[in-house]
């Protein structure tokens, strides 16, 4: 195996004395590629690769009128934003502030009518206590009158003579007031 | 006509396997590259199969182009999407980055150059052909030479003569050696560039060419000798590989190619970068 490569190894150098490749040694070779390629030129450049530039122009132009559009509605649409944050701000602060407002009326409102029911409390404990020291200055008034009474009678029974009422009422009014005052 | 099917392949390894009593055998080079003439034999109009390899590379792209553009739309769809990405390949990874904005000009050219060398060269996998035209020294010397008067002429028309005095004797370097260097610019620049172009991808492109050949003799002959049949196994699976390999390298010589162009272009425009 390795012999017949060797082999053709050799037999390839040989064969390479026989040619210089470098060298073109076909004129026609030359010729001809030399016509096919500044054909080829000729044609890229002013047939085949125009349609395809123009279009691509076309395109990028297109492009960059969809970007700067695009740049354009990003700018409309952040003032947009920014206008309907700047609203939303204000209706907020227009809410908090009727909302303050309504909190400070009701406030008032509560204060004016809390101060009323306790005026008005206050006015009918008054008058309540008043009716009250009357009604007990009344029931006191009674009941001295009726113990003085009781007390002359009894007075009466126990000394068996008659005693005038009238002359010992100041004296049993006052040992009730003494016994009876405020305590 | 001899077609541009590949027909005289098996009678080139069988007249190989007659001269050599059986063994394998090499077919020699000049059965490999040069091809016999269709018509004009011996004339300046000769025509054969690379000439054939050559028009086809003219009229694919120009074809392509044409259906591509016949109804460009501003959304390209199908083959107007490809030829867009095409020339959007050139324009961004050649012509843009070696040249610069300025270099839109010389786009036609570059496109016209990519495509001439790729579909010259795509001949070499392509079934029934098997034969990069660039694998012949002809249409790698003539590209080479237009990259060579293009950027020579685009220094000239940009800086005048200046563009030599620039070129020979670069800015910044003491005076005493431009005895040194002004020789190696002069043959760096004006001579070895285009020879150095032309051989990168001829060379590239014959080596591919004489390495499928290679393991295709390999693969014919092991088919044929019972015993080492089973070398099979290692040669073909490699054929197939080297085939895919070459697809590669058609696409990266052209574009080396054009690139390269691009970059002499670019340094003809600004000479003193």
């Amino acid at each position: 195996m390795l012999a017949q490569v060797s082999v053709l190894a050799a037999e390839a150098a040989e064969s390479a004395e026989k040619i210089n490749p470098v060298v073109p040694d076909v004129v026609g070779e030359i010729f001809w590629g030399a016509v096919f390629f500044f054909l080829l030129w000729i044609l890229m450049r002013y047939v085949c690769l125009p349609p395809l530039l123009r279009v691509r122009a076309q395109r990028d132009a297109q492009v960059q009128a969809d970007l700067e559009a695009a740049e354009a509605a990003s700018t409309q649409a952040e003032q947009v934003r920014r206008d309907y944050d700047a609203t939303l701000a204000e209706a907020r602060g227009e809410a908090s502030r009727v909302l303050e407002e309504a909190r400070a009326a009701a406030e008032a409102t509560r204060g004016q009518k809390v101060a009323g029911v306790e005026t008005e409390i206050a006015a009918e404990r008054q008058a309540a206590m008043a009716e009250l020291d009357a009604e007990r200055a009344a029931a006191l008034g009674q009941l001295s009158g009726d113990v003085a009474d009781l007390a002359v009678a009894a007075a009466s029974k126990v000394v068996q003579a008659p005693l005038d009422a009238a002359s010992h009422r100041s004296t049993v009014d006052d040992y009730v007031n003494r016994s009876g005052g405020p305590r | 006509m001899p077609g541009l099917a590949l027909l005289n392949a098996p009678s080139i390894l069988l007249a190989a396997e007659d001269g050599g009593g059986g063994g394998m055998h090499f077919p020699p080079i000049d059965h490999i590259v040069k091809w016999p003439a269709w018509f004009g034999e011996g004339t300046f109009y000769e025509f054969n199969k690379i000439t054939f390899i050559s028009f086809i590379a003219m009229l694919v792209p120009v074809i392509l182009f044409l259906i591509a553009g016949r109804k460009s739309k501003l959304v390209p769809s199908g083959l107007q999407n490809v030829m867009e990405v095409s020339i959007d390949f050139v324009e961004k990874q050649v012509v843009l980055p070696a040249i610069g904005p300025e270099g839109m000009r010389y786009l036609p050219m570059l496109i016209s150059m990519f495509f001439f060398i790729w579909i010259g060269n795509i001949f070499e996998v392509i079934p029934s052909a098997h034969m990069p035209a660039n694998a012949r020294m002809a249409n790698p010397l003539v590209l080479a030479l237009v990259a060579w008067a293009m950027f020579i002429g685009v220094g000239v028309k940009h800086n005048g003569l200046g563009y030599f005095k620039s070129a020979l004797f670069p800015p910044g370097v003491p005076k005493a050696l431009y005895i040194l260097v002004t020789p190696i610019e002069l043959l760096s620049t004006f001579i070895i560039r285009p020879f150095s172009l032309a051989v990168r991808l001829f060379a590239n492109m014959l080596a591919g060419h004489i390495l499928l050949v290679t393991f295709a003799v390999l693969c014919i002959t092991l088919w044929s000798a019972s015993v080492l049949a089973g070398v099979l196994v290692l040669s073909f699976p490699m054929l197939v590989a080297f085939t895919g390999f070459e697809f590669m390298v058609a696409f990266l010589q052209a574009f080396i190619f054009s690139l390269l162009t691009a970059v002499y272009i670019g340094g003809a425009l600004h000479p003193a970068h």
